[in-house]
């Protein structure tokens, strides 16, 4: 059996969306991402990357990248909708697989990193509150829309540290 | 970790509950009379809303994509499923070498997903153990006792499988394979070596795995004490798709409904499948609960008299008569013997049927991709009739799954309406868990295994727990919530 490997030159700062773009508010991770895109116009050493899958499935997004910034909708409760939580991948917390689906964020990145896959070394969450609705629907709400381009902001702002940091230029 | 809080009143309302939230709100209630033992318990899975008025007014064609997007869990199913009800919508069927493309893209996918189960998700309660500590009960737990080699195995399968489901349909989440009549797209000779080692691969993978469950599960006394443990058994219905010699398929065929002592009940096309399904509520729940509507539904009851059914693995073995490929067979005539002969009503062998599938699906892609007819470039039949009503099955690996399409002359979405497996299952899951509970929860002392032993109960099923792909933070603790009569909160538990 071939021995498993997940190569390819990758960009070393990537901003990954997740969500699902047919369930409202749950897009927009997305959103963001795609605003992230708009505004680096195809920056040097830094891609940005959506994708309506989980779990396991993030492994072929991350392996070989360095600094990793997520974004997806969160519902805390404690927040109200449109709220930007900024967080370090520790915060994710417990790693337990309870849904049965469902492999978290961070027991995906610690099982790459087990497994000897080139994980990010740098991983950076930004969590937009939602409230769940468990409606099909392709828009977001105003107060989550209004989140974008401010979450946009904050992410450029880092990406921008970020490659001055590594020397590089985000252009 | 546990934790207690305070407790009031004396009729209690016991829930466990995830705390994050789009994959979703899978939530487990209980209910405790004034004795203190529980009275009810049932899964609460959200419905998702709205599935039919976003479709209304679209073109048919579009569901293949549509309904994959909105479920991120099986979206190849929902992809062949509505494929299939297209198929039928134009009273087309599609080209040999169309079909053997779907079917070997589907069992692709069965396998990739069932060893996503076995190693990922149920792994937990059996590859570490169910008295391992919670800390322990997750996918790193499970590649500490199997080994990184394994954990390697699994990944490089999992993602040479769906290169081939990309290879075909573009994005796996978003594929644009079938069409009424056909595929979009056929496999170039060139590949087909490429296709054929994965294959092969495929199923060395499988049957690596039949022995890592026999050695790790089947030669532990207390876990085959636990699979075959009264706690986990129920004696239902069975409903799977069988070929026609009544052999399991995942891709298409009847559906097959054997009766609690295993003898047929009923044999019938998709298109009859309001004939053998109701839907049943209940003022406590927005699930729906399939039964069987000839029988009537007879509450949650199993034996004699009850009207539930199963689907899933454990199912789809009971209703058939047989495996379709050599390996599996013998596998499959090994967990009978094994379990006490057929039907298993052990909700825990859904663990090893499921690995006997993934031999079956591994089978299927060899002989798939040996088949000179898969690279033919006959790849669509045209559809030449107007569209009226289309219906569509598959065996999604969590059980049968429905598409049901009406649409105007022009083709455009006039009704839609999907009976996923975690649907078909529902039932069967409540008494599962109020089984677990009622097992654990006695004149009001909870017992400490609780958590697992319930989530085990619902975990062996597989059941889906909503349409969205992922979430913060990215994993489910489970909640527990005991009420008294009036709602207020008597004690609560928490299992991070």
């Amino acid at each position: 059996m071939a021995s498993p490997v997940i190569t390819g030159r990758r960009a070393s700062v990537l901003v990954l969306g997740l969500g699902n773009d047919l369930l409202g508010d749950d897009a927009v991770g997305l959103h963001v991402a795609r605003e992230v895109r708009k505004r680096l116009a195809g920056a040097g050493d830094c891609a940005v990357s959506e994708t309506i899958e989980m779990g396991l499935a993030l492994l072929d997004e991350i392996v070989g990248c360095e600094h990793l910034l997520l974004v997806d909708a969160i519902e805390t409760g404690t927040a109200p909708p449109g709220s930007i939580h900024e967080f370090g991948a520790a915060s994710l917390g417990g790693r337990r697989i309870a849904a049965p689906h469902f492999v978290g964020i961070a027991e995906t990145l610690e099982l790459g990193g087990r497994l000897g896959l080139a994980m990010p070394r740098d991983v950076r969450v930004f969590a937009i509150e939602v409230r769940a609705e468990y409606t099909v629907r392709s828009s977001l709400t105003p107060e989550v829309r209004r989140a974008v381009g401010k979450a946009a902001d904050r992410i450029c702002r880092l990406l921008d540290k970020i490659c001055r940091a590594r020397r590089g230029v985000v252009r | 970790m546990n934790t207690a809080t305070e407790t009031r009143g004396s009729r209690r309302h016991l829930s466990i509950e995830p705390i994050t939230r789009l994959e979703g709100h899978g939530r487990i209630e209980i209910f405790l009379d004034d004795a203190g033992d529980v009275e009810h318990a049932y899964l609460q899975i959200p419905e998702l809303r709205g599935f039919e008025v976003f479709s209304r007014g679209r073109p048919a064609e579009d569901m293949p994509q549509i309904t994959s997007r909105i479920c991120g869990v099986c979206p190849t199913a929902h992809h062949m499923a509505a494929t299939k009800a297209l198929d039928d919508l134009y009273r087309v069927e599609p080209t040999p070498t169309a079909r053997k493309i779907r079917e070997l893209v589907y069992n692709a996918f069965m396998l990739e997903d069932h060893a996503l189960h076995v190693y990922v998700l149920g792994g937990p309660d059996f590859i570490v153990g169910p008295q391992a500590p919670a800390a322990e009960r997750n996918l790193v737990g499970v590649i500490g006792k199997v080994g990184v080699e394994v954990g390697k195995k699994v990944i490089a399968m999992r993602r040479r499988v769906r290169e081939l489901i990309a290879y075909f349909g573009g994005k796996v989440i978003h594929p644009v394979l079938g069409l009424p009549g056909g595929v979009a797209k056929g496999l170039d000779p060139a590949e087909l070596p490429r296709f054929q080692a994965l294959a092969r691969d495929a199923l060395e993978f499988a049957l690596f795995t039949n022995q890592v469950f026999h050695d790790l599960v089947l030669k532990n006394p207390d876990y085959v004490k636990l699979i075959i443990s009264d706690v986990y058994t129920h004696r239902t219905y069975y409903m799977g798709l069988v070929d026609a010699q009544n052999r399991v398929n995942f891709y298409d065929g009847r559906i097959r409904v054997v009766d609690p002592a295993g003898r047929e009940y009923a044999s019938f096309p998709a298109s009859r499948y309001r004939e053998f399904i109701a839907e049943h509520t209940e003022p406590w729940s927005y699930m729906n609960f399939c039964y069987l509507r000839p029988l009537g539904w007879n509450g949650f009851t199993d034996g004699t008299g009850t009207s539930v059914y199963a689907v899933a693995p454990l199912a789809r073995l009971n209703a058939s008569d047989g495996m379709a490929t050599p390996l599996a067979q013998k596998a499959y005539e090994e967990y009978f013997a094994t379990l006490g002969g057929k039907p298993v009503h052990h909700t825990l062998a859904n663990h090893w049927a499921r690995v006997v599938e993934m031999i079956h699906a591994a089978e299927r892609m060899v002989a798939l991709a040996s088949d000179p007819e898969l690279t033919g470039t006959d790849l669509r039949t045209l559809p030449a009739q107007k569209p009226s009503v289309g219906i569509g099955v598959v065996e999604a690996p969590r059980g049968t799954l429905f598409h049901h399409y009406e649409t105007d002359e022009l083709g455009l979405i006039t009704k839609a309406n999907l009976i996923v497996a975690t649907q078909n299952n529902a039932a069967r899951i409540a008494m599962s868990v109020e089984k677990a509970a009622k097992g654990l929860i006695r004149k009001h002392e909870v017992s400490e295994g609780l958590l697992n032993m319930v989530e085990m109960a619902f975990r062996a099923y597989d059941p889906c727990f909503g349409c969205a792909t992922h979430s913060l933070p990215g994993h489910l603790p489970l909640r527990v919530r005991i009420h008294d009569r009036k709602g207020g909160l008597w004690r609560e538990l928490v299992q991070e």
